[in-house]
């Protein structure tokens, strides 16, 4: 494969990331809200997140070893798991290794939960919140593309996608914490006369 | 009216006699030592005794036993022992009472179950009177050491996941079901959680044997139960009484329209059915029997407990968290008279509902009460409705704790 090959196959498998993490994000929002994709039953949301994480972990890889084989960009093994120490962009493919970092915490975890506990497994997963939009800086950075109409519009609904459905999720949050039984007693007890 | 307690002509086991707490030396003069048996004689003498958990749930003792010293051999951790002091019933005294007048026999019954099972940890939980009974600990010299812990004011909190929980440090809020307290309680360890009474029963199991401890009650139902009497217009007493022994001679029932039998998870029976009832361990709960009055309002004591409850449920399962507080808002309205729309029919629909459907068995203990209030006060519910209440004195008659 020549080097040109390389670059192509690794822009396209970024991009591809990008698109396919968002979903599995988006899709992990669903599962906590208990949300219902058109056309599935209620578990294949989760089944959806579960599989699709697996699909995008499959081009992470991709990604990563067309990295490191192209030889236009001096990319060790090492440089892919310890971040910062490259001599290639050390900021930029910094980034990208601690989001790597960070998901392949998420993934061993999920892998194991049923060994670990779900609290243990609760508290990692949370990283995925952090991995995924420092991934995002990284492919800003580091992207050949960025700059272009495409690339743009496709990080801006990303972008655009995920903020929304994390406001969701918060405002979800906000509104269990607020239900107990001495608040849920004052309404029934305020709707009677 | 206090006839009705001398009545009971049985020496009681339990309560120190002339209601004067018993120190250790006491203790021992009267009960003589303990022996600790080997841990299967002793398991078979608690079968053989047939004595059930005091706590409400009338569960065999021995088999609890047997699964949590069969689950440590399996698991190979050694189990963890606690004492439910928690009575977090408000209407219930007898824990708080036993605990008070005689420690020591807890105390005792809290080392027989730990040498039953193989416990190498026990816990002593209760609300109040800690600083008391550690004093009493400091008096014996234990096989193995009993820690008391203090528990908050919740109803919950004696709920054997949650009092689990919270001893092992965390919330005291029911966990699921599975795996349960006796496979994996405190600290992960096997678990065996036992109500104070039951422990002190078993101390004289192991004392006097199951023979011995078959002379009271029935053959189907063996030996006696703490009660806590509520008679409007007495002091509430706490009275040890056989099993089988008629409710009647143990709370009087003239003039009365229905006692509450079981506590707050427990059901309305009208006073004249009541008065022929055996004491019995399935339908007594942890032992509170509560005498209603006819010139008071049955649908207003139960408004008032209903949303008491409903302000204890955990929040943690969605038909407790949403059912209770509409069953209790929609009772509010039938305890007073007026017109009660679909109220009626609602409240039998959300029973049906939530019952089965908790973590717990807060929502179904709170159904059985709904239930049984319907059907014993259904004439005071048809005066409700025609805009009368038949009750001339309104002062509230059960406990409920201030909401805070």
């Amino acid at each position: 494969m020549t080097s040109e090959t390389l670059w192509y196959a690794n822009r396209a498998t970024g991009a591809v990331c990008l698109v396919l993490f968002t979903v599995v994000v988006l899709l992990g929002i669903a599962v906590r809200l208990r949300g219902k994709i058109p056309g599935l039953p209620r578990f294949g949301t989760v089944s959806l997140h579960r599989t699709l994480s697996l699909s995008a972990t499959a081009f992470l890889a991709l990604h990563i070893a067309f990295a490191v084989i192209d030889s236009y960009v001096g990319i060790s093994v090492l440089d892919v798991l310890v971040p910062f120490a490259s001599d290639y962009q050390p900021i930029w493919l910094g980034l990208g290794t601690v989001a790597l970092d960070l998901m392949l915490a998420v993934l061993v975890t999920s892998l194991l939960r049923a060994r670990i506990g779900h609290r243990t497994w609760r508290a990692v997963h949370w990283l995925a919140y952090v991995s995924w939009p420092v991934a995002l800086v990284h492919g800003i950075g580091i992207g050949t593309d960025s700059g272009t109409d495409w690339m743009t519009w496709l990080t801006v609904s990303c972008v655009a996608a995920v903020v929304a459905a994390f406001g969701i999720r918060v405002a979800h949050s906000a509104r269990a914490a607020r239900r107990t039984p001495a608040a849920l007693l004052r309404t029934a007890e305020g709707a009677r006369p | 009216m206090t006839a009705t307690v001398s009545d009971l002509h049985m020496s009681p086991r339990l309560l120190a006699p002339g209601g004067a707490p018993a120190d250790l030396t006491t203790h021992e003069q009267r009960y003589g030592p303990l022996p600790y048996g080997d841990p299967a004689a002793l398991l078979r003498a608690v079968a053989e005794s047939g004595l059930t958990g005091r706590g409400g749930a009338a569960f065999p003792a021995h088999r609890k036993l047997a699964a949590v010293a069969e689950a440590g051999r399996r698991t190979g951790r050694a189990p963890v022992v606690v004492a439910n002091g928690a009575e977090s019933e408000p209407a219930s005294r007898k824990d708080r009472t036993l605990l008070a007048l005689s420690p020591h026999l807890v105390l005792d019954g809290l080392q027989v179950a730990a040498r039953a099972v193989g416990a190498a940890a026990a816990y002593l939980a209760v609300e109040e009177g800690a600083s008391y009974l550690e004093s009493a600990l400091a008096h014996r010299r234990d096989p193995v050491a009993v820690q008391v812990v203090r528990l908050p004011k919740r109803f919950l909190a004696g709920q054997s996941s949650a009092l689990a929980r919270f001893v092992g440090g965390g919330a005291a809020l029911p966990a699921h079901q599975n795996p349960p307290v006796r496979e994996r309680g405190v600290g992960k360890a096997p678990t065996l959680v036992q109500n104070v009474e039951t422990l002190a029963h078993l101390a004289l199991v192991a004392r006097y044997g199951a023979h011995w401890f078959r002379t009271a009650g029935t053959p189907a139902q063996p030996g006696s139960a703490l009660c806590t009497v509520h008679v409007p217009g007495y002091e509430l007493r706490v009275v040890e009484a056989p099993f089988g022994m008629p409710l009647g001679r143990i709370v009087p029932v003239d003039g009365m329209s229905a006692v509450l039998l079981g506590g707050y998870h427990g059901a309305w029976i009208p006073a004249a059915e009541a008065a022929q009832l055996p004491l019995d361990a399935t339908t007594t709960g942890a032992g509170v029997l509560a005498a209603l009055p006819a010139d008071r309002c049955g649908l207003a004591e139960t408004a008032r407990v209903l949303r008491y409850l409903a302000l204890q449920s955990a929040g943690q399962c969605g038909p407790c968290l949403n059912g209770l507080p509409r069953i209790a808002a929609a009772f509010q309205t039938l305890a007073a008279p007026g017109p009660q729309g679909t109220d009626r029919a609602d409240i039998a629909r959300w029973a049906g509902l939530v019952e089965g459907r908790g973590a717990c068995h807060h929502p179904d203990g709170t159904v059985r009460l709904v239930r049984s209030a319907l059907t014993t006060f259904t004439p005071e519910l048809d005066a409700h409705a025609r805009g009368l209440c038949t009750a001339t004195d309104r002062t509230p008659l059960l406990p409920v704790p201030q909401e805070h």
